[in-house]
């Protein structure tokens, strides 16, 4: 069994496991710190453009948008109806709430340099003087970390103003989240930014154009920014050459539930989901895989007889999934999958922002009806009615949470539908013991 | 005011909670002028002004009854949550909402394709699972859009099996005095929030909690504060928020349901009338954007109970041995003419509520009836208001401070207000219709009262020497004009008969006339 470094450079995490590695004095010697953005700063922001866009990089909190050209949207010289400039603002993404997925969080840990590095660049890129860090509330150790790794930077003259001598002034403010899983939405992220309710905001228009505190703004992921000052000191091309022709480099998989070493992973895209969970030690011993969902908790699952899909973009969209965020959940055969889904159904109807009709009320049916099911109240027209209310629900709301919700809800139905027969024939997961399930007691008030 | 409008206050054709001022748009025919960008929506071009979204190029043309909506109301900023009024844009990949979609030149829409309603569909089988079918006894129950829209879009059989959200309390919680809350009933189309943020900008309401247990609540203890809290219970779509004066008090299918203007201060914010048998229940504002808007305040919509007061004088009454009693009219003003030969000074006052029509008449006829040197002056009576000079905003939206509601049309007469608000002849005819206030008076000044007066109101005057009330008919009850604070003319037409024995002014100097 290789190892995750047999594989490919790791670009993001060779010293992720090495003492005191979230320091400036570490980054520096031994990661070629702030290098990057030395040369960057010689380079018109035009070019760095143009060497991302040749890296291939995609976005790495979901969606996978090209990261070149989410730079390049950004309006050069941006004017209110006064004719006064207005400012840029350059956003990190750093609300990481996605179910299984875990990189953002090792990123802002244990190189929290790397982050702040590829944001400076990426203001310097779109020509913006300030940056914001919103970090998911719950993070506590990461919010610290991070602070102080800005701190140490602006004490060494990497931010602040008149950055080496170049004459680019550049702030970063850390902003902490309140906890939704919403606010990782880009524009539900930019409300929150604001101090209003994360609730995602109606396109167009785009952040680009009207973004936060109404002023043209780019949202990035963590990991997409941690990339750029490699991509800077070693060239677009090394880079993009660790991944595929339409994505380049290498991707972070969070691999968690029932595999023998689950952790975070750097591997290049090439790979498949298979080898992937090879990588993490395989299924545990003596068990065999049921299902797997493949980049986080809203992405279709897929079946054992599935997985040999390769882990790019465009291959999982082929086979009905997607790519996500990078968090590849294994689940054995001692999993029961209606109930699995019915945690993440919950999940989903207490994270739902309530603006949209079908998202609001289609997730509390979904998770309702799962767990009637558990409980042994369950009806076959109550699959077949998944189906509708999936179908109802996906592509019709502002933002790509209702989809989110019908991801593991209609593919469970779909590729495990005689595990609900099984329940519904049975009378619900734990029949002898009546109202069942640890989950399905908590009762209907979230 | 330069530019005069005169036009009158009709009847909208569409819902109110809809109703919309905006006009078809045609191209510039010269050749040289850009034509406007065109629109398909079902078939057939539509000019429109460019930045127009679909649902404001429907409203143009009247079309907008195809497309069903919750968030969006004309007069607030677009939320575009409640999916209810996406169609299909052909090239587009997914239904896109009207209300928030611009329209583009060439764009083809379809409003009515299987697409759409099944989408519909599904947006009203959601809102339905939590709703509760408590109709029956259900204040909107009649004008509810999750009725007429279910009625037309909805499925025919739910498979909801799982329990309704219950909130807490949710059926007594009252956000002020005047507005009831039942949580259960609410769609979350989020109307009411936007109102006060945007409109009222008082923030008074909030949603609190996430998702499917998303809760409206007051920002502060205190609850609601803003003054427009009837507009709320206008158009929330549902019977989550109701108007307490109303509530339980009648069936919305039993209302006949008029035109009239509201005459509470100087904006004449146009209403409607609600009311069953000539008994008011309700005024609702009908939309005009020169004048009020979508709006109108509370205390002009609770202003028709000084109309529908028992206590109010709806017969003639004349002096009798020391006290008043009711008498015809005949007798009435044959008694009043005798008082009046042999006063040896008369004085007309004409309160600023009088209709443009009645302050001439008033001026021009009464004075040659009583056949000598009659002074005419007009009153206000409103605190700090003396003529239209001194009115001024109260707030962002309409209120007046002048409480009356045609003081530049009494104006326009050519009449001097009361001098200092004191009535100094020997013998005074007070014509007003509830609204202008009290003038200065002695204790002994012979007094004949005319218009709308109460049984309260008369006894509480200084003088006590009243020698007749005529009745007269109140501004939901009469025909005329006003001029408002900014110099518009507004026509208006009785919203119910008068059911006593009240007589319109020229009805009384028609009687008086054919005395001599």
């Amino acid at each position: 069994m290789k190892t995750a470094a047999e594989y490919v450079e790791q670009v993001l995490t060779k010293h992720v496991n090495e003492p005191n590695c979230h320091t400036l004095d570490f980054y520096v010697k031994n990661e070629k710190g702030y290098e990057a953005l030395r040369k960057a700063l010689t380079m018109k922001p035009s070019d760095i453009v143009d060497e991302v866009k040749k890296s291939n990089l995609r976005g790495r909190g979901g969606a996978g948008f090209p990261t070149g050209m989410k730079w390049s949207f950004m309006p050069a010289k941006p004017v209110d109806a006064n004719g006064n400039s207005k400012p840029k603002y350059m956003v990190c993404n750093a609300d990481e709430g996605e179910p299984g997925t875990f990189k953002d969080r090792l990123l802002m840990t244990k190189t929290p340099h790397k982050m702040i590095e590829g944001m400076i660049i990426a203001c310097h890129a779109i020509e913006s003087n300030k940056g914001f860090i919103y970090i998911r509330g719950e993070f506590h150790k990461e919010i610290r970390i991070v602070q102080k790794a800005i701190d140490e930077a602006k004490a060494a003259g990497f931010l602040g103003k008149n950055i080496m001598g170049t004459g680019f002034d550049c702030e970063m403010i850390i902003y902490k989240g309140a906890g939704a899983y919403i606010c990782g939405e880009e524009t539900a992220l930019l409300n929150s930014l604001e101090g209003k309710r994360g609730e995602p905001r109606l396109k167009p228009p785009f952040p680009a154009q009207v973004g936060a505190y109404g002023m043209p703004s780019c949202v990035n992921n963590v990991e997409t920014f941690a990339a750029v000052p490699y991509i800077i000191n070693e060239g677009a091309e090394k880079y993009a050459s660790f991944g595929i022709e339409k994505a380049g480099g290498t991707r972070l998989y969070c691999v968690s539930g029932h595999v023998n070493k689950p952790g975070v992973y750097e591997l290049p895209m090439t790979m498949t989901l298979r080898e992937v969970i090879e990588v993490a030690g395989g299924v545990r011993t003596g068990h065999t895989i049921k299902a797997v969902i493949p980049g986080g908790a809203s992405c279709p699952m897929l079946r054992a007889d599935e997985i040999d899909v390769k882990m790019d973009y465009d291959s999982l969209a082929k086979a009905g999934t997607m790519s996500g965020s990078g968090g590849v959940i294994v689940l054995d055969e001692t999993v029961n999958i209606v109930e699995a889904v019915y945690v993440l159904l919950k999940f989903y109807e207490h994270e739902s922002c309530g603006q949209c009709t079908q998202c609001r009320e289609g997730s509390h049916w979904l998770a309702r009806m799962f767990k009637r099911i558990l409980d042994g109240g369950g009806n076959t027209d109550d699959l077949d009615y998944v189906a509708k209310i999936c179908g109802n629900m996906a592509g019709q709301t502002i933002c790509a949470f209702a989809d989110a919700v019908t991801g593991p809800a209609l593919s469970s139905v779909k590729k495990f539908r005689s595990e609900f027969e099984d329940l519904i024939r049975n009378g619900g997961l734990h029949p002898d013991k009546g109202m069942a399930s640890s989950h399905a007691k908590e009762g209907a008030h979230v | 005011m330069s530019n005069l409008h005169e036009h009158e206050i009709k009847k909208p054709k569409v819902d109110l909670n809809y109703s919309s001022d905006k006009k078809p748009v045609h191209s510039d025919p010269s050749p040289e002028a850009k034509p406007l960008p065109k629109v398909t929506i079902d078939g057939k071009a539509y000019e429109f002004k460019p930045g127009d979204t679909i649902m404001q190029v429907a409203e143009r043309y009247k079309i907008h009854e195809e497309i069903p909506r919750y968030c969006y109301h004309p007069g607030m900023p677009i939320a575009g949550t409640c999916r209810m009024c996406t169609v299909e844009v052909e090239k587009a990949p997914k239904l896109m909402t009207s209300c928030s979609t611009p329209a583009g030149d060439g764009m083809i829409v379809h409003t009515r394709s299987e697409k759409v309603l099944k989408s519909r569909t599904g947006v009203m089988e959601f809102l339905l699972t939590n709703h509760p079918l408590d109709c029956p006894v259900c204040d909107k129950a009649g004008e509810c859009e999750l009725q007429d829209y279910n009625f037309e879009y909805g499925p025919a059989l739910s498979n909801f099996k799982e329990e309704k959200r219950v909130y807490d309390d949710a059926t007594t919680k009252k956000l002020s005095n005047d507005v009831t809350l039942n949580m259960n009933r609410c769609v979350h189309c989020e109307r009411c929030v936007r109102f006060t943020d945007d409109v009222t900008k008082t923030n008074d309401l909030v949603m609190v909690n996430r998702g499917w247990h998303k809760e409206l609540e007051a920002t502060t203890e205190a609850g609601l504060t803003n003054e427009y809290q009837g507009c709320l219970t206008d158009f929330c779509p549902v019977g989550a928020l109701t108007w307490n004066d109303f509530r339980f008090k009648k069936r919305s299918w039993f209302l006949s349901k008029k035109p009239s203007l509201c005459d509470g201060c100087s904006k004449g914010c146009n209403i409607e009338v609600h009311s069953d048998a000539d008994i008011v229940y309700r005024y609702v504002p009908i939309h005009n954007e020169m004048v009020n808007g979508h709006w109108m305040c509370d205390s002009g919509r609770n202003s028709y109970h000084s109309y529908m007061n028992p206590l109010r004088v709806t017969s003639p009454l004349m002096k009798h041995n020391g006290e008043l009693h009711a008498t015809s009219i005949e007798t009435l003003l044959t008694e009043v003419k005798a008082q009046l030969k042999n006063a040896s000074t008369v004085q007309i006052v004409i309160g600023t509520d009088a209709t443009r029509e009645e302050a001439a008449l008033l001026k021009e006829k009464v004075p040659a009836l009583i056949g000598k040197n009659v002074a005419v002056s007009y009153f206000n009576g409103t605190n700090g208001v003396t003529t239209a000079a001194d009115d001024k905003k109260l707030d962002n939206l309409l209120k007046m401070k002048d409480l009356t509601p045609n003081t530049r049309g009494v104006e326009e007469q050519g009449l001097a207000a009361l001098a200092n608000g004191e009535i100094s002849a020997d013998v005074v005819i007070y014509f007003r219709s509830g609204r202008a206030g009290i003038p200065k008076m002695k204790a002994d000044q012979k007094i004949i009262l005319w218009g709308v007066w109460s049984l309260e109101e008369i006894k509480s005057l200084p003088s006590k020497n009243i020698l007749a009330v005529i009745a007269g008919h109140a501004t939901i009850e009469k025909a005329g004009s006003y001029k408002n604070a900014d110099g518009i003319v507004q026509k208006f037409h009785p919203a119910i008969v008068h059911r006593g024995g009240a007589l319109s002014a020229h009805q009384v100097v028609g009687v008086w006339q054919s005395l001599t």
